[in-house]
């Protein structure tokens, strides 16, 4: 499986032109948290020639947002709410609802390394 | 037009789980279904980087707790491409007949619950639950346990299988093969189930890569995709079977696709019961110790009973630094907004039955 480093600005480009180009199916978006920077991969797959391609963007704990790939891919939509809410990634271009698995309100984001787990964590409902 | 809002959940039996769906009706016809999804999460990803590798297998079989033995063979299988540990050959053989007999579990109970749900033909679901225990003995009979198996070991498996398994194995296969043609003739020849199957919900080629479905709702749409055939692992290439595609994506093709993967699966299993050599089957013991990986980052990819599954493991010394799951039931989920929109609010159950999703494996 080939792993490409894509710059968060060339993201959008490089979807569009690899989907015009047959990588037309979308498996998963993820990431990665190493501590100093987190790793978001796009997997997408070329479905006739049966091959993925990992799409990797790096992004600083400090400037964590990507533009949403929604408009080229629509399976991305629950992907992209899963990464809002799991690693905090700000997703611009169109209304990411935050809450979605956990639906915990007020916390770090649960699939960080700096998540801390402590039973003081309480869900919305429970501060109701 | 008036929209009237309805809330279906958070329960429903026409799901393994825990679901809600808020549907928005014109009348009687759908225009919106919006999922809400995470009633049962239970942070599998996060709990995995704090456990030996051989402690999460009872974590990710209850993912899927209609396949456990699918999501165990796919996670120690990405373990096992992370530490470089290849699988012995028997071994290779007999998780292969224990995935195709899971899979005959786990669809048997799909097309049970379907027709159950649409039109009270609750015949179909007696029997195929019958006939779904009858494949779980065999299970019990091979790894000791009926439901949780946790039978995959790094390298191989926990136990060998009794002396008799293989002839008891082909016995239930010549009575499954039977079994099979008679669920077809009883269930297709039903009028009301072929009036809320043939047409209703259809996901289009266009739409169903668009939407990114996975498994027997992808290839119902006519993409013919299956990790078994398309990235061989184990002995599948060894053997000829074919790939089920149909090409109306509606309600009817998934569970059509579903009945005709039955009878592969009862070809594979018989081939390979034949074919299966001697030798050693035994994995590495649990221990809390194992090898050191020799891959930082673990790719791997399961044609499980729902559809494919990746698993995305960046590995350390002992333990996952990172466990991604792709879950093929949440991006099918994801599709039923498209398949249910301008449907009937009655046909929705349909829909969903057809999507047959499990919810632990949505919501982790």
């Amino acid at each position: 499986m080939v792993k490409l480093k894509v710059d968060r600005d060339a993201l959008l480009g490089t979807i569009s032109k690899m989907k015009s180009e047959g990588w037309e199916f979308l498996v998963k978006i993820t990431a990665v948290d190493y501590k100093d920077h987190v790793d978001v991969l796009y997997i997408i797959r070329d479905l006739a020639k049966s091959k993925d391609e990992i799409l990797e963007v790096t992004l600083q704990p400090t400037d964590l947002w990507l533009p949403t790939i929604f408009n080229i891919h629509q399976s991305a939509d629950w992907y992209e709410r899963e990464l809002s809410e799991m690693f905090g990634v700000e997703i611009k271009g169109r209304l990411v609802p935050r809450l979605f698995l956990e639906k915990w309100d007020g916390i770090d984001p649960p699939l960080r390394k700096s998540f801390v787990w402590d039973s003081t964590y309480r869900t919305s409902d429970d501060k109701q | 037009m008036t929209i009237t809002r309805i809330n279906i959940g958070p329960v429903h039996p026409s799901t393994h789980g825990v679901i809600r769906l808020v549907v928005d009706l014109d009348g009687d016809t759908i225009v919106k279904v919006e999922p809400h999804v995470g009633f049962l999460h239970r942070g599998v990803e996060k709990l995995a980087e704090t456990r030996m590798y051989m402690q999460i297998p009872p974590y990710t079989e209850k993912l899927d707790y209609v396949a456990p033995l699918a999501y165990d063979e796919a996670y120690v299988a990405t373990v096992e491409a992370a530490l470089g540990i290849e699988v012995k050959e028997r071994a290779q053989y007999l998780r292969v007949i224990e995935l195709e007999l899971q899979r005959i579990a786990s669809h048997l109970l799909g097309i049970g619950t379907l027709c159950n749900d649409i039109g009270q033909m609750f015949t179909t679901f007696m029997w195929a639950f019958k006939d779904r225990d009858m494949v779980l003995d065999l299970l019990q009979e091979a790894t000791g346990s009926r439901m949780f198996h946790v039978n995959m070991r790094l390298g191989g498996l926990h136990s060998d299988v009794p002396p008799d398994f293989v002839d008891h194995t082909i016995s239930l296969m010549d009575y499954m093969e039977k079994r099979i043609v008679h669920y077809e003739k009883y269930i297709e020849k039903n009028t009301t189930f072929k009036e809320r199957m043939v047409g209703v919900g259809v996901l289009t080629k266009e739409k169903a890569i668009e939407l990114g479905v996975a498994g027997p709702v992808l290839r119902a749409s006519g993409i013919n995709y299956d990790v078994r055939k398309n990235r061989p692992y184990y002995v599948y290439d060894k053997f000829h079977f074919n790939t089920k595609t149909l090409y109306d994506g509606d309600n009817f093709s998934r569970y059509k696709v579903r009945m005709l993967e039955l009878k592969e699966s009862v070809r594979i299993i018989k081939a390979v019961a034949r074919a299966m050599p001697d030798g050693d089957a035994l994995g590495m013991p649990i221990k809390l110790r194992s090898p050191n990986p020799v891959n930082r980052i673990a790719v791997v990819s399961r044609e499980l009973p729902r559809g494919e599954c990746l698993l995305y493991m960046v590995a350390d010394p002992q333990k996952p630094y990172r466990l991604s799951i792709r879950s093929p039931n949440m991006i099918n989920l994801a599709a039923i907004s498209h398949m249910a929109k301008g449907a009937r609010f009655a046909d929705l159950f349909a829909i969903l039955g057809s999507l047959d999703i499990v919810m632990g494996c949505i919501d982790r």
